[in-house]
């Protein structure tokens, strides 16, 4: 039998390292990590991409320390979040997003099982916070963080804001709330409540502080302007809220009207059926239209809410005995609005409908009824920029005063971006020369980055670039379908208690969830680029992370950037 | 602990991969083939196969894929039919050239147009000159045995081999087969040790530009691996006959020592004509039978050896060379023409049973009569049961 020999088959007698392939080629491949489009989406501007990453290696603690660095209260938002990240998840082009809010829920959870990271007193410049809403807590946590003295007023008794005013128990256990706040406080933040700005707490008490973020919410009743609105019988909704979330537990009657179809008009509903009220939700335009996140609709109409559509109230006639005949228009749709909505169109046509109690929650207006009359105000709200800066030196303002998306999410992030712009503003007024701006840290077009700020990232990234990972930079044929955890796992009781709706995922759940993650744009070590590289180029860095392109032998073909999952590798004609 | 199970002809093709322990199985599905390769997917995800499973866009990329797993030294599979293995043809030729040892399971199948799923030798045979060794099989035991002794036979003389059964006839009819206990096969067939080899840490070209002064020589190696291959084969056989009791031979010759008519055939047919030659022995004709396992390397002497002296050959061919007949026909023609005069057959070509029609016992008894009325062969094969 003869042995096969290298002349037998064509194999090189001398070794094909002296091919330099690397010469051929006119592009080459750069690892870019790049920007996840849950990050840029998210109005808080979470690394979500970094802690999902942090997950799938199981280092929970570390996610939820990168999950603080952003968010103040993540066992909140994990709550009542309407979480725009998910519709902006690559994952829902092949089975469905990434079930974050769920996943953050569980990381808030576990983040209030212990104290916050300290935050060592480190400035002299006390901060002075209007507010306790998620706004003026996110400005006074992460001063806090950053050092500052921070002394929050709130006029209700006891802080929170809308978070305890407005949000019902079965979105957001008080339990869950107080703990939340304990750990804002235990970082040494000073609350001081009862006092109302105009007042017990005066204008000019405030400028003792070096800097003063006005967060005083949206808390005003917006006159519907039709006939009999003043009725006893017919209430503002925030109003009934809040008396409900602070323990009473009025009679509502039998039949409930609530007008609206935002989060507050679902709120009502639900509270409202919880005391026992046949609640009926009108709406001026339809379903597709509502604002209210779409779960909230659809465990309204589970516990028992109709909904009625292109109603808009025109009148409430008294009746004998407390009870109300409420008058409506039909409408029909017609052009969309400056919201992008269509907008209901008067029909003419009328209907009337007995109440016993009609729940307005048609919005609110800013409560900017004690601010100077320096204060520019514009829409309605509290003028200011991106960083909060008002047209008052060394007063910021953000959360529904100053904008007008007002979620708990926008609230959130408005409080961080004033912390950046007080603590610029600080420093700069301490002689501090060359400091960068502030927005330079905005990840993509979202939010801007407190860790960016700090400079002090724990996630490495390589050479990151400010580019957002769209679905056709997504290689889905390496990703296995992998039905997504139903996130919202109601609690099996019937609607007549005030106990948490929602269950919540299972730690294991939720890890398994962090593992349906692209981690869009961000090199998490697959190997597929190394398996794939035709020329054995790519090798792993000495120190074992991350790789390394032989450029003597990668003769730019490409194949590693397209076949890359998560587009963290791009092709480039720099230096060459 | 050797078994005993009721399997179609795909499924022992997957049995015999399995105890073959192959590495790496890239295919992509055609019927009949399917089979074969589904259960060896099922195989490697639950871990009874410890091999990489590739899921490819076309056959060429299958064999392509084998290919590059055969050249880092792995025990590489694909199974394939008609079109697919037609597809495949470029690449038969560079697994062969690069002396990688793949076995190939084709499951015979006829050409389209008229697309057709049938059982038919053309896509086989029309791989003839692509440097693979070619055994084909009769009975769903003898598929199991050859799926494993084709890896050693490949392994030992560095050539790809492709073993070859009737689509249905074969691939999905169930049979009872003696599966032996891997570790039996284990001792039979080690684990591959290939000497030449692709490794990144000392790279090397594999296949590149070879000049006019070099080729020649190359392809001699090839023909000398044929030659290999076939004296290995009985060798393989004979260890294969000592372990498990069973051979089957290139070639298989019954009753020809007396014969006034031999049955050439490959394939199920042969049991066909086993049955027809059983019935005609009994009536005391004197009919022989020899059937053709291996038909690359063409076992020319074997055969030589057997048809010495018979009158009268009839070969039947499950298959077509338009323009010319019958392939099997022909091959034996001319390696039987070097027979002295006295001693060489006469050979009559049958051409029969495309694309699946069936070749009943009367079918093969009808032949029989032809050709005994017959002074002397047709200027052509003679087709069998078609419309006029």
């Amino acid at each position: 039998m003869s042995e096969i020999g290298p002349r037998d088959l064509s194999v090189s007698s001398t070794t094909t390292e002296m091919n330099r392939t690397g010469s051929w080629k006119y592009i080459r491949p750069v690892y870019h990590d790049r920007v996840a489009p849950c990050n840029e989406r998210c109005p808080v501007g979470i690394d979500i991409e970094g802690y999902m990453n942090l997950l799938r290696e199981d280092r929970i603690d570390e996610a939820v320390d990168l999950l603080l660095r952003e968010n103040p209260m993540p066992a909140v938002t994990g709550r009542v979040c309407d979480h725009p990240c998910e519709q902006a998840c690559n994952r829902c082009g092949l089975d469905g997003a990434v079930a974050i809010h769920a996943v953050e829920r569980m990381l808030g959870d576990r983040a209030l099982e212990r104290p916050y990271p300290a935050a060592p007193l480190r400035q002299r410049e006390q901060v002075g916070v209007v507010g306790s809403g998620p706004a003026g807590l996110a400005c006074a946590y992460h001063l806090a963080r950053l050092g500052y003295p921070v002394t929050v007023f709130e006029a209700a008794r006891e802080p929170g804001g809308m978070l305890r005013l407005g949000i019902p128990e079965y979105r957001l256990p008080r339990a869950v709330l107080d703990l939340q706040l304990d750990r804002i406080r235990e970082l040494g933040v000073n609350f001081v409540c009862g006092v109302r700005l105009g007042g017990d707490l005066q204008w000019n008490v405030l400028s003792w502080f070096d800097a003063v973020f006005m967060a005083p919410g949206a808390h005003l009743p917006r006159p519907l302007g039709v006939p009999g609105e003043g009725h006893a019988r017919v209430r503002q909704g925030l109003d009934f809220l809040a008396d409900v979330n602070g323990g009473q537990r009025p009679d509502v009657g039998g039949r409930v009207l609530v007008i609206g179809g935002g989060n507050t008009a679902m709120d009502c509903a639900r509270t409202a059926r919880r005391l026992g009220g046949a609640v009926s939700v009108m709406y001026r335009r339809t379903r597709a239209e509502m604002p209210a996140i779409a779960e909230e609709i659809q465990d309204a109409e589970a516990e028992g809410v109709s909904l009625e559509f292109l109603a808009a109230p025109v009148a409430f006639h008294p009746l004998d005995a407390g009870v109300l005949d409420a008058e409506f228009e039909r409408m029909v749709l017609g052009e969309p609005d400056a919201s992008g909505r269509r907008s209901p169109v008067p029909t003419g046509e009328r209907f009337r409908t007995r109440a016993d109690l009609v729940l307005l929650a048609t919005g609110e207006n800013a409560s900017i009824e004690s601010l100077p009359l320096n204060v520019d105000i514009e829409r309605g709200a509290i003028r200011v920029d991106e960083l909060g800066t008002t047209t008052v030196r060394a007063f910021f303002a953000g959360g529904d005063a100053a904008g007008h998306e007002r979620t708990v999410a926008h609230a959130l992030g408005a409080g961080k971006r004033a912390a950046l712009g007080i603590d610029r503003y600080l420093r700069q007024a301490r002689g501090e020369r060359e400091l960068r701006d502030p927005v330079q840290t905005r990840v993509a077009s979202g939010n801007l980055s407190m860790t960016r700020w700090r400079g002090d990232d724990p996630v490495r990234r390589v050479d990151p670039v400010e580019e957002v990972v769209g679905p056709a930079d997504v290689n889905l044929t390496h990703f296995a379908p992998a039905a997504r955890h139903a996130d919202h796992k109601p609690n099996g009781e019937t609607a007549t208690t005030f106990v948490e709706v929602n269950l919540g995922l299972s730690a294991a759940d939720a890890l398994a969830e962090a593992h349906r993650c692209f981690n869009c744009g961000v090199c998490n070590e697959c190997e597929l680029c190394l398996i794939y590289c035709a020329d054995v180029a790519i090798r792993r860095t000495e120190g074992g992370a991350r790789f390394e392109i032989d450029l003597d032998y990668c003769k730019g073909c490409g194949v590693c950037a397209e076949e890359c999952p998560r587009g963290a590798i791009s092709m480039t004609r720099e230096g060459l | 602990m050797a078994i005993r199970k009721v399997i179609i002809g795909n499924h022992a093709v997957s049995w015999g991969v399995q105890l073959a322990r192959a590495e790496v199985i890239a295919a992509y599905p055609i019927t009949p083939q399917t089979q074969v390769v589904e259960a060896l997917s099922e195989m490697c995800a639950s871990g009874d196969l410890d091999a990489r499973f590739i899921k490819v866009e076309s056959e060429h990329s299958a064999m392509a894929a084998c290919i590059g797993a055969s050249a880092t030294g792995a025990r590489a599979f694909t199974a394939t039919s008609s079109q697919g293995l037609a597809l495949m043809h470029e690449l038969l030729h560079w697994a062969s050239g690069g002396r990688h040892p793949i076995v190939m399971a084709d499951i015979n199948r006829a050409l389209g147009p008229g697309w057709n799923i049938w059982t038919d030798q053309t896509d086989s045979l029309a791989q003839r000159d692509t440097g693979w060794v070619q055994l084909y099989c009769e009975t769903n035991q003898e598929v199991l045995d050859t799926t494993i002794m084709a890896f050693k036979l490949a392994e030992r003389v560095n050539l790809p081999v492709m073993l070859v059964l009737d689509a249905f006839y074969l691939s999905h009819t169930a049979e009872p087969v003696e599966i032996p206990d891997i570790a039996e096969i284990d001792a039979f067939l080690p684990k591959r040790d290939a000497k030449l080899k692709l490794d990144t840490s000392d790279p090397h070209s594999f296949g590149a530009l070879v000049k006019p002064d070099a080729y020649m020589e190359m392809r001699l190696a090839l023909q000398q691996a044929m030659r290999e291959a076939r004296v290995v084969f009985d060798e393989i056989e004979e260890e294969w006959e000592q372990q498990f009791g069973r051979r089957y031979g290139a070639v298989e010759a019954d009753y020809t020592e007396d014969a006034e008519i031999v049955i050439v055939a490959a394939g199920t047919m042969v049991s066909t004509a086993r049955h027809v030659v059983e019935q005609r022995r009994a009536a005391g004709e004197r009919i022989g039978l020899v059937k053709v396992k291996m038909f690359r390397p063409f076992p020319t002497e074997t055969l030589r050896a057997a048809l010495r002296g018979v009158a009268k050959v009839a070969v039947l061919d499950r298959n077509l060379s338009p323009g010319h007949g019958g392939i099997f026909a022909e091959e034996i023609r001319s390696g039987l023409y070097e027979v002295p005069p006295d001693d060489r057959p006469k050979v009559f070509g049958y051409v029969l049973g495309l694309g699946g029609r069936d070749i009943r016992p009367e079918t093969i008894g009808s032949i029989i009569d032809r050709t005994r009325a017959a002074a002397a062969p047709e200027r052509e094969d003679l087709w069998v049961g078609v419309e006029a």
